[in-house]
């Protein structure tokens, strides 16, 4: 042995933080179970609606463009009815059966061109609500939205979701290539023709890659792990704008989080909630969140000293300040920031693939297991496709963020 | 501590003349007012109040923004707080609603000391009591004209339909009525400052406080503003306190001064006692750059000596007058000092030399007369064409003296000898 060689004590760094997630796991085991659960049912809940869409959902989403619709033309009081009405009505068959029971009692005749448009057997009870939603919301546009386009926006929905419904349920059209011009209309709204174009071709390139399931899996592990990730990042980012000592305290956590290589939470992900999509829900939130946390900070600390002294002069209290002032001036830097979660979510999906959490993460995983190029190729492109569609959407809502809007208007 | 020679002490303040005063409670009154930014603020306030300039403690790591700052705002006045860059006039108006603390000192809005109040009887001040208008113009661009100024109402929870009718009035004040759907990105400056100041009247506060609110504006809007300014306060009668570093602007607006150096008072008062008779050097070189013609009056610049008689003097007496003062005509008063006309030494000498036993059949109309109160600018031109000096009048014709051209030279001048 070299002489000069000094001995280093060995610091048990590893085995303290497996001690340490040891301890979290026994004393906060039920936190962890309910979070997993939550987690768990909203991902399979989205993947539900994205990959398998019913006829309910179809029809709710109908209703939400009718809904959105009169609300920007400043109906709140009657959406609030119809919509309350609705979640009555489904609550009550939830917890009771209500409508199943109403359907039983009345003439089957009644509901038999429904059944035969739809290819059912039976009527599936928490359809008519839906239906009857749709109808209030119609009505209520072509009273309340005459001579506004609510009208046109109405009929056409309505039109829409019955050339769907008649292409998929009756003539069996498969479902991707049903949703996928929704995709297109959705991106073509936001962001303009071109994005729109692109989707078309990218979608179409998924489903002859027979990939849509996957991608719509992946999608959803995305939206939740997103909606998570802005959720916790958003107070976090408002605080650390609040406060120099929290900005500080909180800097260098973030900058752990994004440095540690991701692999690295997957193991602690694995043993709070075993293999699945609920850890890989959860290291992308640890690994995406970051960049929320900073924008939304900065974006705040951004907004001009004098406004925010503006609002103090005219005795407005700080969240007043906050709402009315900060936030909407600093959405547009926000929304970056919830754009780099999901770009950050997507290089996540790869990863997450590894604990068994599905999607295209599964197929690249299984490309490199195996050695199998094609099935990991696809899987990549796959990856991208989605990743420029979510990257254009997100970056074009900022146009509409009321700073956004501030900015056109001085040009 | 300190550097080896002593600095002397800085000018002392003038106090608000308090015996002139009535008995009224002033609407904003501020008493030892010190801010010091640092940790070692106590002990800087310490110093400072010793007489120390404020460079000379810059070594306890403190600036000192405003030091000993005592002055009472009148209700309906414009008190116009002027200083250069640095002489912490933003600090101090920005302690007078309580945006900043003061180190030291008090702070009282209508009688209350407001030094003291919790956060939330600030913010009821602050929206009740005292407004503001800002420099750079701090409107929300996000949102529409008539938003931004009734922004103070919808602090305070008025509901929507009257805040924005009042809004509506206050930007009518201002001269912005169609403009209310606008964003203030689609105004130009001197129209956003309107906004700033349709909010400010909006909110319909006692007490406006307007930091540098036209200094970023162009020079020629900047006048059209301070013109609309005193039109609105002349119909309104605010009491407004008025930060800038402009003299001219200061000069023009305030009813009275008070000039910042260096963190302290160096004067209050008028525009005149201001020009007549500066504290110090310091105020004394200030005013050198004032256009002294928009700031000095004819009551100011008018000489009591002329020559003048009794409509019953004999033109023999007349004559003497005229001849001991090197005139060739004479005003003409009655017996409670009020101007007749003049008479001319040729029509004087002729009724001599008739043996008339008056002058009275000779007194003409004297054309160029003034009040008191004109602009000594506004005099140049009537004293060019008149051959006789101006006759400066008071109520009922009194005469309260002349302003021959030379006076109105001598005003001008008056600096220059001073220094």
């Amino acid at each position: 042995m070299n002489p000069l060689t000094v001995p280093v004590p060995r610091l048990p760094v590893g085995d303290t933080f497996d001690r340490a997630i040891e301890w979290l796991r026994t004393n906060l085991e039920s936190f962890f179970d309910v979070l997993g659960a939550v987690i768990g049912a909203c991902v399979e809940a989205l993947t539900g609606l994205l990959a398998q869409t019913s006829a309910t959902q179809f029809t709710l989403l109908a209703c939400a463009v009718i809904g959105v619709g009169l609300l920007r033309r400043g109906h709140l009081r009657p959406v609030a009815i119809a919509v309350g009405s609705w979640a009555v009505l489904y609550i009550a068959e939830l917890a009771g059966g209500a409508a199943t029971s109403v359907i039983g009692s009345m003439p089957a005749a009644l509901f038999n061109p429904a059944m035969s448009l739809f290819q059912a057997e039976y009527v599936y009870p928490p359809l008519i609500p839906a239906l009857l939603l749709l109808v209030a919301l119609v009505v209520l546009s072509f009273v309340l939205g005459r001579g506004t386009r609510q009208e046109l926006l109405a009929a056409l929905t309505c039109v829409a979701l019955f050339a769907v419904a008649l292409a998929h349920f009756t003539l069996g059209v498969q479902l991707s290539l049903v949703t996928l011009p929704l995709f297109a209309l959705l991106a073509y709204l936001v962001s303009g023709w071109r994005v729109a174009l692109f989707t078309v071709l990218g979608f179409l390139l998924i489903i002859s890659m027979d990939k849509w399931d996957n991608a719509m899996a992946s999608l959803a592990l995305i939206l939740v792990a997103t909606g998570v990730a802005v959720v916790v990042s958003l107070p976090l980012g408002i605080l650390a704008a609040k406060s120099d000592r929290f900005s500080t305290v909180v800097r260098p956590v973030l900058d752990f989080m994004q440095t540690l290589p991701a692999f690295v939470y997957l193991l602690p992900a694995v043993a709070f909630f075993s293999i699945g999509t609920v850890p890989g829900v959860i290291a992308t939130v640890v690994f995406a969140m970051p960049p929320g946390v900073r924008l939304t900070e900065l974006g705040i600390r951004q907004v001009d000293k004098e406004l925010v002294e503006a609002g103090e002069a005219f005795g407005a209290p700080d969240w007043a300040i906050l709402r009315r002032i900060q936030l909407p001036l600093a959405l547009s830097t926000i929304m970056a920031g919830v754009n780099q979660i999901i770009m950050l979510s997507l290089s996540m999906v790869v990863i997450a693939g590894m604990v068994g959490a599905g999607g295209l993460g599964n197929d690249v995983y299984r490309g490199i297991a195996q050695g199998n190029v094609p099935v990991g190729f696809e899987g990549g492109i796959a990856v991208v496709v989605l990743a420029i569609y979510l990257d254009r959407l997100t970056a074009a809502i900022t146009r509409f963020s009321p700073a956004g809007r501030a900015a056109a208007a001085a040009r | 501590m300190g550097p080896a020679h002593a600095h002397p002490p800085g000018p002392e303040c003038d106090e608000a003349d308090e015996g002139a005063e009535e008995e009224t409670v002033p609407a904003v009154r501020a008493e030892n007012l010190y801010k010091v930014f640092g940790r070692r603020a106590a002990t800087a306030v310490d110093l400072l109040s010793d007489g120390r300039h404020r460079d000379e403690i810059a070594d306890l790591g403190v600036t000192a923004a405003v030091i000993d700052a005592s002055f009472e705002v009148e209700p309906g006045e414009i008190f116009v707080v002027m200083g250069l860059s640095g002489s912490g006039k933003s600090t101090l108006i920005r302690m007078l609603n309580g945006l900043l603390p003061p180190t030291a000192g008090t702070v009282e809005i209508d009688g209350t000391d407001i030094t003291g109040l919790k956060k939330a009887e600030l913010r009821k001040v602050r929206s009740e009591k005292v407004s503001m208008v800002f420099q750079h113009f701090a409107l929300f661009p996000h949102r529409p004209v008539v938003e931004n100024a009734a922004y103070a109402l919808e602090v305070r929870g008025v509901p929507r339909e009257e805040r924005r009718a009042k809004a509506m009035e206050a930007l009518e004040l201002v001269g912005l009525k169609d403009w209310e759907d606008k964003l203030p990105g689609q105004l130009s400056g001197g129209m956003q400052q309107r906004v700033g100041l349709a909010r400010a009247l909006a909110a319909d506060t006692e007490i406006v406080l307007m930091d540098e609110a036209f200094s970023a504006l162009d020079p020629l809007i900047r006048r059209d503003m301070q013109t609309q300014l005193l039109e609105l306060q002349a119909s309104l009668g605010k009491t407004i306190v008025f930060i800038t570093h402009d003299l001219n602007e200061a000069m023009r607006l305030g009813d009275r001064i008070c000039v910042l150096r260096d963190g302290r008072v160096a004067q209050i008062g008028t525009a005149q006692e201001i020009l007549d008779h500066p504290a110090n050097d310091y105020v004394a070189t200030f005013t050198e750059d004032v256009d002294r013609t928009r700031v000095l009056t004819a009551s100011s610049v008018m000489v009591p000596a002329a020559p003048y008689a009794a409509p019953t003097d004999t033109p023999r007496a007349v004559l003497r007058v005229m001849r001991e003062q090197h005139r060739d005509f004479c005003f003409v008063l009655d017996g409670q000092e009020r101007l007749l006309g003049v008479v001319e030494e040729r029509d004087v000498q002729a009724a001599d030399e008739e043996g008339a036993a008056d002058i009275a059949e000779h007194v003409k109309p004297a054309e160029a007369t003034t009040p008191p109160s004109t602009l000594v600018a506004d005099l140049f031109a009537d004293a060019a064409r008149s051959p006789r000096p101006l006759a400066v009048l008071g109520d009922d014709d009194r005469m309260l003296g002349v302003i021959p051209r030379a006076a109105l030279l001598d005003g001008l001048a008056m600096e220059g000898g001073r220094s």
